[in-house]
């Protein structure tokens, strides 16, 4: 029943004129960033490609955390779970479909802005590899983590506190691969124990962040990028199972 | 007849504010007889949505047992015998009609090649074939109840759990609705469903239940509940002591049924008797009563409970 529960959510996700406004105001931000590459004064390709690749990853997080955050209470609000909690499915289907299904609007979503970003950085004359699809991979990556992240949060909390220490987590989450540096200035104690701990508790989203080096065209290896998608598959597996164990005994 | 859903001593409570809790049900014990026809009755806030929700397995954590078919309610499976239509049903808005009733179907377990005609036949039944391609945002509330009664039929279930199914409904659809649900007790389903509408409850039901502040007042059939009305003698001719003799000539006698033999063979010889029935019990007097009575004389009725205190009774309406 998974997959039925994940095939209507993943339609209703995507008919939403939220979704599809935001799709468009990211094709209009997308232009908009050749701009700033004219004004940079430095190599404007650079600055462009840049630009796309954040804009995809930001917009991205937005709406995974946006919608993530309301997915289970949303369905509580507006009692459309009654119809589907009163058929024979155990209550993690439902929490798993509803998952899967935004994540596959979210993954859809991201395909589409990575190949209009693409195509606009090959019609603007820019460098146009590979990395930069790896890049824009591992990006849809860590939006589909925080997705997770938000569904995990918002079992354990109200939809608006889910939201916001989503995004705290994301800001968590890209300081804490610095995380090692920073042990080998504190040498050790207490210090070191708490940012271990930490460090461990959040996934690590600087992981996902190949965009700056890709605009270069640096390569990522093929063994780390795949290293990279097996992190996030477990981040987003051990993430939801904690939302199911949640929500699977909570009053609905 | 074996019961289909028993409730046995089922008490339950929400959260409330802070450490608080209400409590909505307390020590609610029923039983529902397979193949009947079954209106539970109550005020706003009485526990009778509670008690469906905990049926249809939206909520958890009751004390109590409640069984489903015989079994104890936890098993998921068992719910697939079980059409569930919520109070003011909701639904999502950016699917088609259609694509929504499949996707409940398949939910409920409807084999895919199944489902076209399943459809059909809901779509007959509730003449909603042109709507099929409708997004059901753009629903009024008659076509989502409309909706909700044919997704809770679709995959022709054992038991019919209906909360306030005429809810919203213009009269000719409440007369359709009433068809349908007929139709599907003729099929063999049980119905089981709150309706504040008594005389809809009068017209399909044959057990009743009556809740108020979480407790079950009293259960049992319809018809021994009307049977107990008082018979009703109308005669003209010479009449007994003391009953008063209308300008036509005719007068009345009301007496209860055990007092029937005796009360007959004690008439005035030349005493001609022009009409014998039974006073009807209008199911909406009784409900008020009953209500009035749990509280004691108004109390805790409200305003609305005070001003049903005062007011006249209702007119007593006539079967022969």
């Amino acid at each position: 029943m998974i997959h039925v529960i994940a095939g209507a959510t993943f339609r209703e996700t995507v008919r939403a004129r939220a979704f599809v406004l935001l799709l468009c105001f990211y094709a209009a931000a997308v232009m908009l960033s050749r701009v700033i590459g004219w004004i940079s004064g430095t190599d404007g390709h650079i600055v462009t490609t840049n630009l796309v690749m954040s804009l995809q990853s930001i917009a991205g997080v937005l709406v995974a955390v946006a919608t993530a955050s309301v997915l289970v209470h949303t369905e509580i609000q507006q009692k459309t779970l009654y119809t589907v909690l009163s058929r024979p499915l155990p209550r993690w289907h439902f929490v798993v479909g509803k998952f899967l299904g935004l994540a596959g609007a979210l993954v859809v979503g991201q395909a589409a802005m990575l190949a209009v970003g693409l195509l606009y950085l090959w019609a603007t004359g820019a460098d146009v590899g590979f990395p930069l699809a790896l890049g824009g991979i591992l990006t849809i990556a860590e939006v589909v983590v925080m997705a997770a992240v938000s569904l995990c949060l918002t079992a354990l909390a109200g939809p608006l506190l889910a939201a916001t220490l989503s995004l705290a987590t994301y800001a968590l989450g890209h300081a804490v691969g610095t995380l090692p540096k920073l042990m080998y200035h504190l040498h050790g104690g207490f210090q070191t124990y708490v940012c271990v701990t930490l460090a461990s508790a959040v996934p690590d989203l600087s992981r996902f962040t190949f965009r700056d080096q890709a605009a270069y065209g640096k390569m990522l290896p093929l063994g780390e990028f795949a290293v990279d998608l097996v992190y996030a598959a477990l981040w987003i597996a051990l993430l939801v199972a904690i939302a199911v164990a949640v929500l699977r005994r909570k009053q609905l | 007849m074996p019961a289909i859903v028993s409730f046995d001593k089922v008490s339950f409570s929400y959260r409330g504010d802070w450490l608080n809790r209400v409590h909505a049900l307390d020590d609610v014990t029923l039983s529902v007889p397979e193949g009947s026809a079954y209106g539970f009755l109550g005020a706003n806030g009485a526990g009778k949505s509670t008690s469906i929700k905990l049926l249809g397995g939206i909520l958890l954590g009751h004390r109590g047992a409640i069984t489903l078919f015989g079994q104890p309610l936890g098993d998921h499976r068992l719910r697939a015998r079980l059409g569930y239509l919520p109070e003011q049903p909701f639904f999502y808005d950016n699917l088609a009609l259609d694509e929504y009733l499949h996707y409940l179907g398949r939910l409920s377990g409807v084999a895919p090649a199944g489902l076209a005609k399943a459809c059909d036949r809901v779509y007959e039944l509730l003449d909603l074939g042109d709507l099929r391609k409708r997004k059901l945002k753009s629903f009024s509330k008659g076509m989502r109840q409309r909706f909700g009664l044919a997704q809770a039929i679709l995959h022709e279930p054992s038991l019919l759990v209906l909360d306030e199914p005429f809810s919203g409904l213009d009269p000719l659809w409440r007369a359709r609705f009433k068809d349908v649900m007929a139709l599907e007790r003729k099929r063999g389903a049980t119905l089981f469903f709150s309706s504040h509408i008594l005389s809809d409850v009068e017209d399909l039901c044959d057990h009743y239940a009556v809740i108020d502040h979480g407790r079950v007042l009293e259960q049992g059939r319809l018809a021994d509940l009307l049977g107990q009305a008082p018979l009703e003698l109308t005669a003209t001719g010479p009449a007994p002591e003391s009953v008063a003799v209308a300008a036509d000539g005719t007068w009345r006698l009301v007496f209860p049924e055990p007092e029937r033999v005796a009360r007959l063979a004690a008439l005035p010889a030349g005493a001609s008797i022009l009409r014998l029935e039974r006073q009807r019990v209008a199911l909406q007097d009784y409900f008020v009563a009953r209500i009035r009575d749990s509280h004691g004389a108004g109390k805790g009725l409200g305003p609305a409970g005070k001003h049903l205190q005062h007011a006249d009774p209702p007119p007593r309406n006539r079967i022969s």
